[in-house]
C-alpha cells in the first residue's frame, strides 16, 4: 500500500506549469471536466497540448498518468497484466487502471500511434457507462466521478493507415490547438527560456516565416517547443545562428536545400 | 671459319693474311671443310709452293661441291698423297674419290636435282630478308590488335555505363554533352569513360557552361595526343592543370544551382508560394507578375559563391518584398480611396 501512495504521489504535479492561454480552452476543458466528458486535444506537434494538460491537472487538483503512445502498444500494456513477482503471479495495474481507479487524468499522448484495437479499450470509458473492464481479471473498475480521459493526436500525421476511428473521434470534445499568435509566442519563449524581449521576438518572426514552408516541403512548421530550445541554449551562451541551425534548422527536415532556406532566414535576424 | 692459335703460329708471318683469306673462302663452303684446311694448310704454306697450294684447294673445292664429307676426308689426305713417289697418285685418287662420290656420271636425274636445288638455296637466301619483315610486321599487327582488344574493352564498359548516365542528364545539356562524350570516346575509349562521369557532374551542377565543357575537352584532348594516362586523369579531373582549367572556366554563381533554396527563402519570406525564374524566361512571363521573381541566370559580382549567393539573396528578398506588400499592384484610381482610408487611420495628423 505504501508503494501504491508513493506512486501516486509521483504523479501528482507540486507546482504550477507555466501555461499561456491562447483562447477559451482552460475553460472548456474545465466545463468538460465538470460533466464528465473525455476530451481530445488536436495540434501539431510542440505548440504546448502536453504542458495544458498538465497544467490543467494542477488546476484541478488531479493526478496526471500520461501514456506515449506507440504502434506497440497492447491493451495489457494499458490496463494491466499478471505478472511474476517472487513464486506468485500477481495482477499489476497498467497506467489506465491506475488513473481510472484514483480518479485522475489519464491523457493518452498521441493516441492514433496506437493500434485500432488497444484504442478500443477506452471506449466504455468514454460513454455514459464511464467503466473499464479489465477482461483477464474477470473485474470491472467503476470510473469516480473526477476521473478524466484526455487524448491528444496531430493532425497533420493522419494517413490512411493512421487515423482515430470514427467511432473513437466522437466520443470526445475536441479543443483545436496551434502555435501561438507572435505576441503570446514571444511571452512563451521569454518566461520558459529566460531570453529578452528582443530575441524572443526575433525567434517568432523565424518561425512565422518558416511556417509559411509548412506547404512547401515541411510537413510541420517549426514548434514552439523548439523555439524554446533554441532560447535556452542562446542563454546557455551558444552564439545564435549556431543555436538556431541546431533547434530550428535541423531538427524539422532532412532536405539539404530547405535547412540552408531556413539558416538563410536565421540569418537575416541574427 | 675457326683457326686454332697454334694454326696461325704454325704459318710464315708474311703469308698469314693469305691463310685466313683462303681458310675463309673455303669455310664459306662448309665449316668443317674450313677447319680441316686450316689444319692442313701451315704444313702446305712450309712444304709446298703456291702452284700446290692452289692445286690441293682446288681439288678439295671440287670434291667438297659434289659430296662435303668427302671434300674434308680428301682435305686431310691429300697433303700426305703429294708427298708420294708417284706424282700421278694424288691426282688419281682425287678422281676416284669424285667418281665415288658422285655415282654414276651418266646420272643426270641427281645432277639436275642438285643443280635445283643449289638454285632453290639461293632463292632461299634471297628470301629470308624478307621473311624477317614479315615477321616484324606480324609482331607490330599482334600489337595493334592487343591495343584494339584493350580499346574494344572499354568501349563495351562505356557502352554499359553510358545509359545510366543519360538518365540522370538535364535534358537541356544533352546536346553539348553527347557532342563532348563522343569526341573523346574516338579518342580513347577508356578517357571517355572518365569524362561521361565528369561531364555529366559539370553539366548538371552547372559548374561550367556549354562553351565551358567544349573548351574543357578540347583542351583534354591536346593532354591526351600527348600522354594517354595523364589525359585520362584530366578526364577524371585527377591532375592539376584539369582543376586549374575549370577554375578557369568557371562562370560565377549559376541560378540553376541555388534556385530552389531561393525559391523557398522568398516564399518563406513573403508568404506566398513564389517561384523563381531566369532572366531567359523573361520574354514569356510578366516582369513583376504576383506569384515569380525573375534574376539573373548567374551571379558573378564577387570572386566568390558566398558573396554571390548573398547578392541573389538581397535580390529574392526584393521580389519577395515586391510580392508580399504588391508594389506594382497600385493604380491611380486607386488614390481616392487610399487617401481616404489614411485620413481615416491618421485622421488630422495626414494633412
Amino acid at each position: 500500500m505504501a508503494v501504491e501512495t508513493q506512486r501516486m504521489e509521483d504523479f501528482r504535479l507540486e507546482a504550477e506549469p507555466y501555461y499561456l492561454p491562447l483562447g477559451n480552452e482552460v475553460e472548456l476543458f474545465e466545463a468538460a471536466y465538470k460533466a464528465r466528458l473525455p476530451v481530445m486535444l488536436k495540434g501539431p506537434t510542440g505548440c504546448g497540448k502536453t504542458r495544458f494538460v498538465e497544467y490543467m491537472s494542477w488546476k484541478l487538483e488531479r493526478i496526471l498518468v500520461t501514456v506515449g503512445c506507440h504502434e506497440d502498444l497492447t491493451a495489457s500494456d494499458l490496463v494491466g497484466k499478471y505478472t511474476l513477482r517472487g513464486d506468485e503471479t500477481v495482477w499489476q495495474d497498467g497506467p489506465l487502471t491506475t488513473a481510472v481507479k484514483a480518479g485522475g487524468i489519464a491523457y493518452l499522448d498521441e493516441v492514433v500511434e496506437a493500434r485500432k484495437d488497444t484504442t478500443v479499450v477506452i471506449h466504455p470509458l468514454t460513454d455514459d457507462r464511464r467503466i473499464l473492464p479489465l477482461e483477464k481479471k474477470g473485474e470491472v473498475v467503476r470510473a469516480p466521478e473526477d476521473f478524466m480521459l484526455v487524448i491528444s493526436y496531430n493532425p497533420g500525421y493522419q494517413s490512411v493507415l493512421k487515423d482515430l476511428k470514427h467511432s473513437t473521434k466522437q466520443r470526445f470534445v475536441a479543443l483545436d490547438f496551434d502555435y501561438p499568435e507572435p505576441e503570446a509566442e514571444a511571452t512563451i519563449l521569454m518566461s520558459e527560456s529566460g531570453i529578452d524581449k528582443e530575441t524572443a521576438t526575433k525567434l517568432v518572426k523565424i518561425a512565422e516565416k518558416v511556417r509559411n514552408l509548412r506547404t512547401h516541403g515541411l510537413e510541420e512548421g517549426v514548434s514552439t517547443r523548439l523555439l524554446v530550445y533554441a532560447g535556452q541554449l542562446m542563454e546557455g551562451g551558444v552564439e545564435p545562428i549556431t543555436a538556431c541551425e541546431a533547434t530550428i534548422c535541423k531538427p524539422i527536415t532532412d532536405d539539404l536545400e530547405m535547412q540552408r532556406s531556413i539558416l538563410e532566414l536565421v540569418a537575416t535576424q541574427f | 671459319m675457326y683457326v686454332g692459335r697454334d694454326m696461325l703460329a704454325a704459318v710464315p708471318e708474311e703469308r698469314r693474311d693469305d691463310y685466313l683469306r683462303l681458310v675463309e673462302e673455303i669455310s664459306d663452303l662448309k665449316y668443317q671443310l674450313g677447319v680441316e684446311v686450316a689444319r692442313q694448310l701451315p704444313r702446305m704454306f712450309t712444304e709446298h709452293d703456291d702452284a700446290a697450294i692452289d692445286r690441293y684447294l682446288g681439288q678439295v673445292r671440287a670434291i667438297a661441291v659434289i659430296g662435303w664429307k668427302s671434300g674434308v676426308e680428301v682435305a686431310k689426305q691429300l697433303p700426305d698423297l703429294y708427298h708420294a713417289p708417284d706424282p700421278s697418285i694424288a691426282d688419281a685418287y682425287v678422281e676416284i674419290v669424285t667418281d665415288a662420290t658422285m655415282g654414276a656420271p651418266d646420272d643426270e636425274e641427281t645432277l639436275a636435282f642438285t643443280s635445283e636445288l643449289t638454285e632453290l638455296e639461293r632463292q632461299l637466301r634471297e628470301i629470308e630478308p624478307k621473311q624477317q619483315r614479315a615477321q616484324e610486321i606480324k609482331s607490330l599487327l599482334a600489337a595493334r590488335d592487343r591495343r584494339d582488344e584493350r580499346r574494344r574493352k572499354h568501349a563495351q564498359e562505356l557502352a554499359a555505363a553510358l545509359p545510366p548516365i543519360l538518365a540522370r542528364l538535364r535534358p537541356r545539356h544533352r546536346e553539348v554533352y553527347l557532342r563532348e562524350v563522343r569526341l573523346v570516346a574516338a579518342a580513347d575509349p577508356e578517357a571517355a569513360l572518365e569524362a561521361a562521369n565528369t561531364m555529366l557532374d559539370l553539366l548538371n551542377g552547372e559548374r561550367v557552361s556549354h562553351d565551358g565543357a567544349a573548351e574543357w575537352t578540347r583542351r583534354g584532348l591536346d593532354v591526351l595526343e600527348k600522354n594517354r594516362e595523364v589525359g585520362r586523369g584530366y578526364f577524371r579531373i585527377g591532375s592539376k592543370f584539369s582543376l586549374e582549367v575549370l577554375e578557369e572556366l568557371r562562370e560565377g554563381l549559376a541560378l540553376r544551382q541555388v534556385a530552389r533554396v531561393l525559391k523557398l527563402y522568398a516564399t518563406a519570406l513573403s508568404g506566398r508560394d513564389v517561384a523563381v525564374r531566369g532572366i531567359d524566361e523573361m520574354s514569356s512571363v510578366d516582369r513583376f507578375g504576383p506569384d515569380h521573381i525573375i534574376l539573373p541566370d548567374d551571379m558573378r559580382f564577387f570572386e566568390d559563391d558566398d558573396r554571390n549567393f548573398t547578392a541573389y539573396k538581397v535580390a529574392a528578398a526584393h521580389g519577395a518584398a515586391r510580392i508580399e506588400f504588391g508594389t506594382y499592384r497600385f493604380q491611380l484610381t486607386d488614390v481616392p480611396d487610399a487617401i481616404e482610408q489614411l485620413m481615416e487611420r491618421y485622421g488630422s495628423k495626414l494633412a
